[in-house]
């Protein structure tokens, strides 16, 4: 299966750029996830590459086959483009049984008679639906409809898949479930896929690479680790979970690492990152912060618990230090009060 | 479900070549669909404007431009004693059949009336009857030799009224334009909160204020709109006018049009095309003025999170059965009575209090019915326009529909309005369009003295009923459904056929029986059209009526009301059937 080429697609809407030169590459076999509050763009891109919307500039090109080239005047209709496509609401047609609805995309290929039979067949029990096949969608759950969605778009083995945010229809439980399934199949089919999505734990679970998305530019990516664990903005940091951003006087550590002073944390914060320039920013994870009782050692400056609200299998805390209020992480309960506070070395990262 | 993980990839060669491209883009049907609505939408008023700035007739040789026309009209002191009725019956109709239409609406739709339900749907029945069937019905029972009339003035020596006056015709207009404005008031009424009247309940008002003081002026929005809308539709009306103004010398803008043309010294004058192109800016210009009305509206869209809420009736007290009884009355005086005078009439020689109904029984009428070529051509020509006409309507608007609001066709915007034009134009003035048309082009002869041309002429300007009903539901199929077809490999007009167009399907029932019913009542665009041999229902009456002979007219309404009646049935079994399947 080829890679995906999306080069500088721009799109404006009534004079809102809702792209903005964005470019990127999917590889073979391939999960990429394009990650985004709502309105960054991420549906745009993806309904583009199946050519159900036209950027204003910009070239899509699939292995060797340009889909779009406004530059040169290409532009292959959406049908002949051989994709798989999962919609946000499944989109399964109401008229059809599920059987009528997978067998649809072969009937208009000009696949006739057994053929049809035995592929539908094959690609039910793949989905796990062989049962439903005489079944209307509106008999269907939530997740079954979600199934036969995905069946239909892999019926005639397309070389790409693209899912727009499959799982926001379904309840959390469900959803935890589909998500490990559908990655599995993914896998076991070596699709090259497309995946849009707003959620970022579905990003960071299924992901082989994540685009961030914000304002119609792709903010930044790499693998799920790398964008956690190294945001370079305040955006990604914050979208991926909550961050704690702290800003200071940088100098040079020892080892080529760079060390973050600030009022509060007067011992400097150890970041393992190259720096330029005397100040600058770092992202610090609520769980990477070390709280303690105010006696142990080796803790940091101390600090005041604020509150404190127990989620299950942690604690979130609102700590003062100083001037700056910080969230934590902690499996240890913690009175009210006075506490000692600690960035361990390596866990911060600088962010513009 | 988790099993997947494990299990090793089944299929990957791939198992279809992808869809060839075609050797027909898909904008070429587009744009054929395209050209066929506009062409017929906006072609007939090219000759109608032109006829109108000539000094002879477009088949005579000749002929230079001129505003001759436009000055005939105006000398004439007939075209202005008929622009001066038309204004004071619009006005009338407009007045009452707004006041009463409001007042129905929140009587059924807000209070705790007895039997409210069973009268909303009642009042709305007179859109379904044919409109001469209601005009010849009230002919027979309130006209000046009406059974009513009749009975009150010889029986008990009572001062009558006069249905032929312009108050008597403006209350046969109101009659007639009611449900138009209930509808209009009601669909405001569920649009908006109750709460917001609940409200005003908890502040402490009474039902009489919260009507007059929070649920009116909600609705202005809705009752300016129809107000417009019912005065322009007074502007077009021909058959009140030739029912119901004859006998006392009353003519309307349209039906002086209609005279000037069939009785004129001169065949086909021009000044008739120059009163049309007049009545034609007029009634734009009016709804011109209503889509500026509609605009402003945004301000009494409510916003509450929830919408709706739970409706709790205002309690009438003492004047629920009191209403109720009215209520019934006024249904049973518009409706009810002139129907069962329309039977009445078809079976009997004369309606006269003179005699008991039974001795003057006679099967004549249903006779002649049954055997005059005429008569009978005009039930079937009616009947093909209303079948075939209807079905071919329905899919050439099914597909500028889908055109319109699910295609990249570039000029697709302009669609909608060609779609909603023809129903705003009047009757009369697509009528002599269309005439002109027939004449001036070449294929034009092809129709021009065959059931086609009415055909045509009847079906362009009743499109936009099916155009109302397709789009809302278009509108509700979600765009994933077409994108999913076009990404599965289906071209264009392959996802409207096998995907949109099926989903539709109650959709398309449902404008099919609308507009078999209207096409069987409706005869205004086809007065000018009709020859010997082209006969419709609509038409053949008028022509019947004005020659005196009533009783077999009666007995045509007789027959398009049960036609009507047993195609409602039939739609409603078949939508029941496809909404449960």
């Amino acid at each position: 299966m080829p890679d995906i080429r999306v080069e500088h697609l721009s799109k404006s809407l009534s004079g809102t750029r809702v792209l903005d030169d964005v470019s990127f590459t999917v590889k073979d076999k391939e999960f990429v996830t394009l990650l985004g509050p709502s309105g960054c763009g991420k549906t745009t891109t993806l309904l583009s590459i199946a050519g159900l919307q036209t950027p204003d500039e910009g070239l899509i090109a699939c292995g060797d086959e340009t889909f779009v080239d406004l530059g040169a005047g290409v532009d292959i209709a959406a049908e002949r483009r051989n994709l798989g496509i999962v919609f946000q609401s499944y989109a399964i047609w109401p008229h059809m049984t599920v059987a009528q609805n997978v067998a649809f995309p072969l009937r208009v290929r000009k696949v006739r008679g057994r053929a049809v039979t035995a592929r539908v067949r094959e690609v039910l029990a793949l989905v796990e639906l062989s049962e439903q096949a005489g079944r209307y969608p509106h008999q269907l759950s939530g997740g079954q409809q979600q199934r036969v969605a995905l069946a239909r778009a892999i019926v005639y083995s397309p070389s790409v898949l693209l899912l727009d945010e499959p799982f926001s229809n379904l309840d959390a439980k469900l959803r935890e479930r589909a998500r490990d399934w559908l990655k599995g199949l993914q896998h076991a089919l070596g699709l090259t896929t497309v995946f849009v999505t707003h959620d970022q734990t579905e990003a960071l679970s299924m992901s082989d690479r994540i685009l961030v998305m914000n304002d119609g530019r792709i903010l930044r990516e790499g693998t799920p680790e790398e964008v956690y664990r190294q945001p370079r903005g305040r955006f990604v940091a914050e979208f991926l979970g909550q961050c704690n951003f702290l800003a200071g006087a940088v100098s040079a550590g020892p080892d080529g690492d760079a060390v973050l002073r600030t009022p509060e944390f007067g011992d400097g914060i150890v970041v393992p990152e190259h720096h330029a320039g005397p100040i600058g920013t770092i992202a610090v994870r609520p769980e990477d912060i070390e709280i303690s009782q105010p006696g142990a050692r080796g803790g940091g400056p101390a600090g005041t618990v604020l509150d404190a609200s127990y989620l299950g299998d942690h604690y979130q805390y609102r700590v003062a230090v100083g001037t700056v209020q910080l969230s934590v992480r902690s499996q240890r309960p913690l009175a009210q009060g006075p506490v000692r506070v600690r960035i361990p070395p390596g866990v911060a990262t600088f962010v513009e | 479900m988790t099993s997947m993980i494990e299990r090793p990839p089944e299929v990957t060669a791939p198992v279809a070549a992808r869809p060839r491209a075609r050797w027909l883009p898909a904008s070429a049907g587009q744009a054929l669909v395209w050209f066929a609505v506009v062409a017929l939408v906006v072609g007939p008023f090219f000759p109608l404007v032109y006829s109108s700035l000539r000094s002879k007739p477009i088949y005579l040789p000749g002929g230079t431009f001129t505003l001759q026309a436009y000055r005939t009209l105006f000398a004439d002191p007939l075209f202005w004693r008929a622009v001066r009725n038309t204004v004071s019956f619009a006005v009338g109709t407009t007045v009452l059949a707004v006041a009463c239409g409001t007042a129905l609406a929140i009587l059924c739709g807000r209070t705790n009336l007895p039997g409210r339900k069973a009268y909303g749907r009642l009042l709305i029945a007179p859109i379904l009857i044919p409109p001469l069937g209601l005009i010849v019905g009230w002919l027979a029972i309130y006209g000046q030799g009406g059974y009513l009339t009749q009975a009150v003035s010889r029986n008990l020596h009572l001062p009558v009224w006069n249905l032929s006056s312009i108050p008597g015709m403006s209350l046969l207009g109101a009659v007639i334009t009611i449900p138009i404005v209930y509808l209009a008031v009601q669909a405001a009424l569920t649009g908006t909160d109750s709460s917001l009247e609940d409200a005003a309940r908890s502040a402490g008002a009474g039902p009489w204020r919260v009507i007059t003081r929070v649920t009116v002026p909600m609705l202005r929005p809705a009752i300016l709109n129809c107000t417009v809308l019912i005065f322009a539709l007074c502007l077009e009306i021909l058959g009140i006018p030739l029912f119901l103004g004859t006998p006392s010398n009353i003519d309307f803008y349209a039906s002086y049009l209609y005279r000037s043309w069939s009785t004129g010294a001169t065949p086909d004058p021009s000044f008739v095309s120059a009163g049309a192109v007049l009545l034609l800016v007029a009634v734009s210009g009016l709804l011109i003025i209503r889509a500026r009305l509609s605009g402003s509206e945004q301000r009494f869209i409510v916003t509450s999170a929830l919408g709706g809420g739970t409706y709790r009736p205002l309690n009438l007290g003492r004047w629920r059965w009191p209403s109720c009884i009215a209520l019934g009355a006024f249904i049973g005086i518009t409706s009810v009575i002139p129907l069962l005078g329309l039977v009445l009439m078809s079976c009997v020689k004369v309606l006269t209090t003179l005699e008991v109904p039974w001795h003057l029984f006679t099967a004549d009428n249903w006779h002649l019915v049954a055997t005059d070529p005429t008569l009978r051509r005009s039930i079937t020509n009616s009947l093909l326009i209303a079948g075939g006409g209807g079905a071919a309507t329905v899919l050439l608007v099914a597909a500028a529909t889908l055109i319109a609001h699910r295609s990249g066709f570039p000029l697709r915007r302009t669609l909608a309005p060609a779609l909603i034009y023809p129903r705003a134009v009047p009757g009369v003035i697509l009528g002599i369009g269309f005439f002109w048309t027939y004449l001036m082009f070449a294929p034009g002869a092809l129709v021009r003295n065959n059931l086609w041309g009415e055909l045509i002429a009847l079906c362009v300007r009743n499109l936009t009923l099916a155009y109302v009903v397709i789009y809302p539901s278009l509108a509700r199929i979600n765009a994933e459904f077409d994108r999913a077809a076009r990404s599965s490999g289906a071209g264009w007009w392959t996802a409207a056929r096998r995907i949109l167009l099926p989903i539709l399907r109650p959709a398309l029932v449902a404008a099919f029986v609308l507009m078999f019913i209207t096409l069987l009542g409706d005869y205004d665009p086809v007065v000018f059209l009709q020859k010997p041999g082209t006969e419709v229902l609509g038409v053949t009456m008028l022509q019947t009526w004005q020659r005196g002979i009533v009783g077999p007219v009666a007995a045509l309404a007789v027959v398009q009301v049960i036609i009507v009646a047993v195609v409602l049935l039939l739609g409603s079994r078949v939508l029941r059937r496809l909404r449960r399947a």
